[in-house]
């Protein structure tokens, strides 16, 4: 494992400035005289290694996806978190499946197309998470049985350039917990 | 004998080895009598030669002095201030580097208005560099450093005196002496981690090994730690890491979206996710709340610091699409900045303070900049999630999976990744130590 000096070595170079070992008149190598001296960073770059986070789901997830499972993914409008009619009757099937299977916990994750900024979709899928989650608890889903996650555009079903893709990508998915 | 040794032989080298030390030869930038004018970006650039490094010791380790010049070239031509001679042209060689010992002939017949030439000396894995800047018409030096360091700090040594040279021309030092952030899928597709590339895009290091989805980096002011979103820890949360240990800490225990430095480093604007929305916060360097920022129904992501650290600029959808607003910290009053298009997000303050760039979709991406108090927008370039370089005559934006810098007025515009994967969220360091 490489140390890395890069970001800490103007602290090294300020410690010899001040010691006077880099500040006095020098002869050049061409035979100059250099008069005053600035001094600047150091250091040497490499690779560091870090810590190995606890998330291998996301992996684990992707590979869940496009599963299908008992419950069905709702879609959205562009740039909206509005449950349209037929989002709302999907809703109302999850809602009877998790009635009649009541120890399942189910994660719903918020989901966005390309055409929008990265920050800005995190928001946005977590809006569509959230009104997934208000409306199953209207229907008398108990909040706790239900969590919400944003995954933005970063986990997109496909990856096509045209709107039947785009719309495949605005839903909200229900991953069911074990 | 020992002509080319260098200088500076009686501090320890151990501790050498990890110091570059620039040092001022002759004419301090105060002092020096620009006489080559300066081109705004887009027009033709100044006509500049620059010349391989010569070793007067050997002709060993050439590559050394050729990858400075090409550096140097890179950054020159990217400024969109020079035209960067072809070296092919050159008559004369490396060797003559010293003021009294060019013929300056033989520049001025190929229209070069100004002159890189230097050496460098090795001593183990010790490397000391001397390159100075020629008037080629006035037959004057404007400036010249002296780099010592490691061997392998050669590109940062170029990138210093691309900066040297633009402080000798321009009045104001350049940016390449900095790094960029950004997120890849490199590696693995379905994986996101933080990357950081210097500005010749040939030294590209990564920087989290979390396997999961890293967003969003932003820069401490120091230039030594990130701000960035990770899923490490389940739902999107911001995290601080340390770039010289590698280790990183979550920030806050809530759902976050984005997060910046204050320009002065104490304090940390926050999206955080607030009874499912996203609202904005103030919280200190450590991560410690001091208040909430917005109290609204929309979603208020991408908080952008003014330089002075008194505004903020952030995207909202307050108003049914999404639009950058800019709210004074202290009262708390948000204004409505952009209006010229359903979808504008991301936006990023000038250093100077004087523009706000953003971006902004209406059919492709854009990237828009506008005065803070608002007004017409003007076009950029094509492209989306803008950064300022630290002079703020340069942003790095993303397009199409690809990072590129462009001039600030978009005339000038290169790549800077390439590969397989998707490049994306560029975040300019400030200039670093």
């Amino acid at each position: 494992m490489h140390s890395n000096k890069f970001y800490g070595g103007w602290l090294i170079s300020v410690l010899l400035l001040s010691l006077g070992l880099i500040g006095c008149p020098k002869q050049s190598p061409t035979g100059m005289t250099y008069g005053t001296t600035s001094s600047t960073g150091s250091g040497t770059s490499g690779m560091d290694e870090t810590e190995i986070g606890e998330g291998d789901r996301i992996q684990d997830r992707v590979q869940q996806d496009g599963e299908g499972g008992p419950l069905q993914d709702v879609f959205f409008s562009y740039d909206s978190f509005e449950l349209s009619e037929e989002a709302r009757q999907t809703l109302q099937a999850n809602a009877d499946w998790l009635q009649s299977n009541a120890e399942a916990k189910v994660e719903i994750e918020g989901h966005c197309d390309e055409r929008g900024t990265s920050e800005y979709n995190l928001a946005l899928g977590a809006k569509r998470a959230r009104a997934a989650q208000d409306y199953l608890t209207t229907l008398g889903v108990p909040a706790e049985r239900l969590s919400v996650i944003s995954y933005g555009e970063e986990l997109p079903q496909c990856t096509d350039a045209n709107e039947s893709c785009w719309q495949r990508n605005r839903r909200g998915h229900f991953s069911v917990l074990r | 004998m020992s002509r080319g040794r260098p200088p500076l032989r009686m501090t320890r080298p151990g501790v050498l080895l990890t110091v570059i030390a620039a040092l001022t030869v002759l004419t301090t930038p105060a002092s020096a009598q620009i006489r080559i004018e300066v081109p705004n970006p887009g027009e033709a650039g100044v006509p500049i030669a620059i010349s391989p490094l010569s070793n007067p010791d050997s002709h060993a380790e050439r590559q050394i002095g050729d990858t400075f010049a090409r550096t140097i070239a890179r950054d020159l031509t990217l400024s969109g201030l020079f035209r960067v001679l072809d070296r092919r042209a050159y008559i004369e060689g490396p060797e003559e580097f010293v003021l009294d010992r060019i013929n300056f002939q033989n520049w001025s017949v190929l229209d070069a208005l100004a002159l890189v030439k230097g050496g460098f000396w090795l001593d183990g894995e010790r490397l000391t560099i001397e390159a100075r800047l020629f008037d080629v018409t006035q037959q004057k030096q404007l400036g010249g450093r002296r780099y010592i360091g490691h061997k392998r700090d050669v590109r940062r040594m170029a990138h210093r005196f691309a900066d040297q040279i633009m402080l000798f021309l321009t009045g104001e030092e350049g940016p390449f002496n900095s790094k960029i952030a950004f997120i890849s899928n490199r590696v693995d597709g379905r994986v996101k981690e933080v990357y950081v590339t210097d500005l010749s895009g040939s030294e590209v290091r990564r920087v989290t090994q979390d396997r999961t989805l890293s967003l969003g980096p932003s820069w401490s002011p120091t230039g030594a730690e990130l701000l960035f979103i990770s899923y490490r820890q389940g739902g999107p949360h911001s995290f601080k890491l340390d770039l010289a240990t590698g280790r990183s800490a979550r920030l806050d225990a809530r759902i976050a979206y984005g997060a910046s430095w204050s320009p002065d480093g104490a304090h940390i604007a926050v999206s955080l996710d607030q009874n499912g929305n996203a609202d904005l916060f103030l919280l200190s360097s450590q991560g410690r709340l001091i208040r909430r920022l917005t109290h609204h129904s929309g979603i208020d992501v991408s908080p952008a610091w003014s330089p002075d650290g008194r505004q903020l600029a952030f995207c909202s959808s307050r108003s049914g699409s999404p639009q950058i607003y800019v709210m004074d910290i202290e009262t708390g009053k948000s204004k409505r900045i952009t209006f010229q298009s359903a979808y504008n997000t991301d936006p990023a303050w000038s250093p100077k303070g004087d523009r706000i760039a953003y971006t902004s979709r209406s059919g492709g991406f854009r990237v828009m900049a506008i005065d803070p108090n608002g007004g017409e927008a003007t076009h950029i370039v094509r492209g989306e999630h803008p950064s300022w370089s630290p002079d703020g005559r340069y942003l790095a934006v993303t397009r199409r999976g690809r990072l590129y810098l462009a001039s600030r007025d978009g005339q000038s515009i290169q790549q800077l990744t390439g590969g397989s994967g998707n490049d994306t969220s560029p975040a300019w360091s400030p200039r670093l130590p």
